[in-house]
């Protein structure tokens, strides 16, 4: 079972926001996303590692469990922008 | 001409497993009403046995599938690789009971049959400490002859009826809200109702038993 409340707090404080269409929470001043099973699969300490990871600006940056093609990073960085 | 995208594929699919998808549904149906008409036969007045069958819709296989993957995105690059065979419920049956006795009693009876006792049991899961699942979930052939697998559910009947408004009133008009069950926030407000849900059924079933109805 997930323990939502501690993570979900950190994405908040962080200026995530959940995409129902897209099962992930993002935020699109940082120009990151985090899929739903990452968020999932990863401790509350590793979560916030990668939220405060610097990462250029002009890019979307995405966490995934298995690594995606160019053509979804593409395709979600028109979605998101 | 602009290229097919994945989703293209799939409603082509979809329409080509159609009458598949419908003999399956039938034939499934069926067996399980079969398995069940002593039980269903031997219910009290205020028990009840509902089997409930449907055909995923297009949009809503689609949106499933799209749903399996990272993002919810499908990946164009592997376009081929993407088949509506994959889902375990295209075709589905869902079995309602109540109270929870019957339930079990439910369960068993078509878990020991012939045709399901070879599916994969695929419970889903209920809160931490609790012995029993949620509901029963089973999916599998029916046959040698399709490629298509089927789902047979065996739900609490208030717990059933909760998805089946939760489903009318949400989801079918607004299909793309799918995806707000499945957030990290919104999982501790579906336990709660299902914990009540099973507290309510569970306290009915208690008095009942406790004082017998009057014979008519």
């Amino acid at each position: 079972m997930l323990t939502a409340t501690g993570k979900t707090q950190i994405l908040e404080d962080a200026g995530y926001a959940y995409s129902f269409d897209r099962l992930s929470y993002i935020n699109r001043q940082t120009r990151k996303a985090f899929s739903l099973e990452f968020v999932q699969d990863h401790t509350e300490s590793q979560l916030k590692a990668c939220i405060d990871e610097p990462t250029s600006s002009q890019e979307w940056h995405f966490y995934f469990n298995s690594p995606p093609s160019e053509a979804v990073k593409r395709e979600l960085s028109a979605v998101f922008s | 001409m602009s290229e097919r995208t994945v989703e293209d594929r799939l409603r082509e699919e979809y329409f080509a497993l159609l009458p598949e998808s419908r003999r399956l549904l039938e034939e499934l149906e069926a067996e399980v009403r079969h398995c069940l008409l002593p039980l269903s036969s031997s219910l009290d007045r205020y028990e009840k046995i509902e089997v409930n069958s449907r055909v995923k819709d297009c949009e809503s296989a689609l949106g499933a599938l799209r749903r399996q993957q990272e993002f919810a995105t499908f990946d164009p690059d592997r376009a081929d690789s993407y088949t509506l065979t994959s889902l375990n419920d295209l075709a589905g049956v869902r079995v309602l009971a109540f109270p929870r006795s019957r339930w079990r009693e439910a369960n068993d009876t078509l878990r020991h049959y012939a045709l399901f006792s070879s599916w994969t049991s695929d419970p889903i899961p209920s809160d931490e400490g609790s012995t029993e699942p949620l509901a029963f979930k089973y999916h599998g052939f029916c046959s040698r002859n399709t490629k298509l697998r089927a789902e047979l559910q065996v739900v609490p009947m208030l717990t059933g009826l909760f998805w089946e408004v939760e489903h009318a009133a949400i989801y079918k008009p607004s299909p793309q809200l799918k995806g707000v069950l499945a957030s990290l926030e919104m999982q501790r407000p579906i336990r709660e109702v299902y914990r009540a849900l099973g507290i309510f059924e569970a306290e009915f079933e208690r008095l009942v038993r406790s004082a017998p109805l009057d014979k008519p």
